[in-house]
C-alpha cells in the first residue's frame, strides 16, 4: 500500500484550492495593501505586512472554506498593521532617549506630489482627485483605529456587519458603533472640503 | 448629519480608494505578485507535508507537555512535594555527618593540634630574639 501518494479525486480537490486562493488573494491584494499603506504610510511597511497576511493565510488556514477566507485575511492584516504601529511607537520613545537620534527618513511622510501621475490631458482632475484621497488619508489616519478599521472594512472592502466582526474580533454591536462614530468624523472634518 | 449627505461621503470615499487601487503602480503590483506566489507555495508545502509533521498538530501537544512537565518541577520543588529524608534514601550523606559528628568525641586532638601551634609559636619567638648573653 502506497501511503503518499494521494487519490485523484483528492489531487483535483487540491488544485482547485489552490486555484480558488490564488484568485481570491489577486483580488484582494491591492486593496489590501493601500488599506495597509493608510495605516502605516509607509509603501514598503505596507508590502511586507500584506504579504505576511497572505503567507500565514495560505498556511494555516488555505484548508477552510472560502468564504472563510476574507474576514480571516483582513484580521491576520489588521494584526500585523497594529504589531507595526505598537514597534514603531516603541522606537521612537526608545530613541528620544538618544542624543543623536534623528528621525527615520522612512517614516517620514510621503509627498503627496508622489502620488500624482504625470501632466496629461486630465491633469487637473487627476490632481483633485489626489489632493481629495490625501485628504481623506489625513483623516482616516486621524481616527482611532478601530473606527479606521471599521470604517475601511465596511466601506472599502465591503464586508457585511458580521463578517467585519469576524475580522476585528469583537460584536456586531461594537462594529455598528465604531463605523458610525468614523462616518461622523469624517463627515465632521471633510464635509466642508468635500462640499 | 442626515442620511444622504452620509451616503454622499461613503460613495465618494469608496470612489476615491477604488481609483487609488487602480492606480497603484507596477512596482508594487510586481510584489504583490511575487508575494502571492510565495504564499500558495507555501500552502501547497503545508499540504504535502504529512499531517504528523505539522504544527497546527504539535503546538498544543507541546504546550500541554510543557504545562505538564512545569506541574511535576513544581510540585517536586514546593515544601507539599517534600518529604522527611532517612538513612535508606542516601547513605552516604549519612556518613558525611557520622564524620562531622565525631569531631564532638575527638574534641581533644584539636585542643591538641592548638598546644603544637604554641609551642612553634614560643620557639619562632625565642629564634628570632635570642637571649642576650649573661
Amino acid at each position: 500500500m502506497v501511503w503518499d501518494s494521494p487519490a485523484p479525486a483528492r489531487e483535483d480537490a487540491v488544485l482547485d484550492q489552490t486555484r480558488e486562493l490564488e484568485k481570491f488573494l489577486a483580488e484582494v491584494e491591492r486593496r489590501a495593501f493601500r488599506m495597509a499603506q493608510i495605516a502605516l504610510r509607509d509603501p514598503d511597511d505596507a508590502l511586507d505586512v500584506v504579504q505576511d497576511a497572505m503567507l500565514k493565510l495560505a498556511r494555516n488556514y488555505s484548508a477552510k472554506p472560502s468564504a472563510e477566507w476574507r474576514p480571516l485575511f483582513y484580521r491576520i492584516l489588521e494584526n500585523g498593521i497594529r504589531d507595526l504601529q505598537r514597534r514603531r511607537s516603541v522606537r521612537k520613545r526608545f530613541m528620544v532617549w538618544l542624543p543623536s537620534a534623528k528621525e527615520d527618513p522612512d517614516n517620514e511622510a510621503q509627498d503627496p506630489l508622489d502620488n500624482v501621475a504625470a501632466a496629461g490631458p486630465d491633469a487637473p482632475e487627476i490632481l483633485m482627485q489626489s489632493q481629495a484621497m490625501e485628504q481623506l488619508e489625513t483623516s482616516l489616519r486621524g481616527l482611532p483605529a478601530r473606527q479606521r478599521e471599521a470604517f475601511m472594512l465596511r466601506n472599502f472592502e465591503g464586508l457585511d456587519v458580521a463578517e467585519t466582526a469576524k475580522a476585528m474580533g469583537c460584536s456586531e454591536g461594537s462594529v455598528k458603533t465604531h463605523y458610525s462614530r468614523a462616518v461622523h468624523s469624517l463627515r465632521e472634518q471633510l464635509g466642508e472640503v468635500w462640499q | 448629519m442626515n442620511e444622504q449627505s452620509r451616503d454622499g461621503l461613503e460613495e465618494r470615499s469608496r470612489t476615491l480608494f477604488k481609483d487609488s487601487v487602480d492606480n497603484v503602480d507596477m512596482r508594487v503590483r510586481s510584489r504583490l505578485t511575487q508575494a502571492r506566489h510565495a504564499a500558495l507555495e507555501a500552502a501547497s508545502a503545508s499540504r504535502r507535508r504529512p499531517w504528523l509533521l505539522r504544527a497546527s498538530i504539535w503546538t498544543p501537544a507541546a504546550g500541554v507537555t510543557a504545562a505538564a512537565v512545569l506541574g511535576v518541577a513544581l510540585w517536586f520543588g514546593s515544601p507539599l512535594g517534600h518529604h522527611v529524608m532517612t538513612a535508606s534514601d542516601n547513605p552516604t550523606a549519612f556518613e558525611d555527618l557520622d564524620i562531622v559528628a565525631s569531631s564532638d568525641d575527638g574534641s581533644g586532638d584539636a585542643m591538641d593540634m592548638l598546644q603544637d601551634d604554641v609551642d612553634f609559636y614560643d620557639w619562632a619567638n625565642k629564634a628570632g630574639n635570642p637571649e642576650p648573653a649573661a
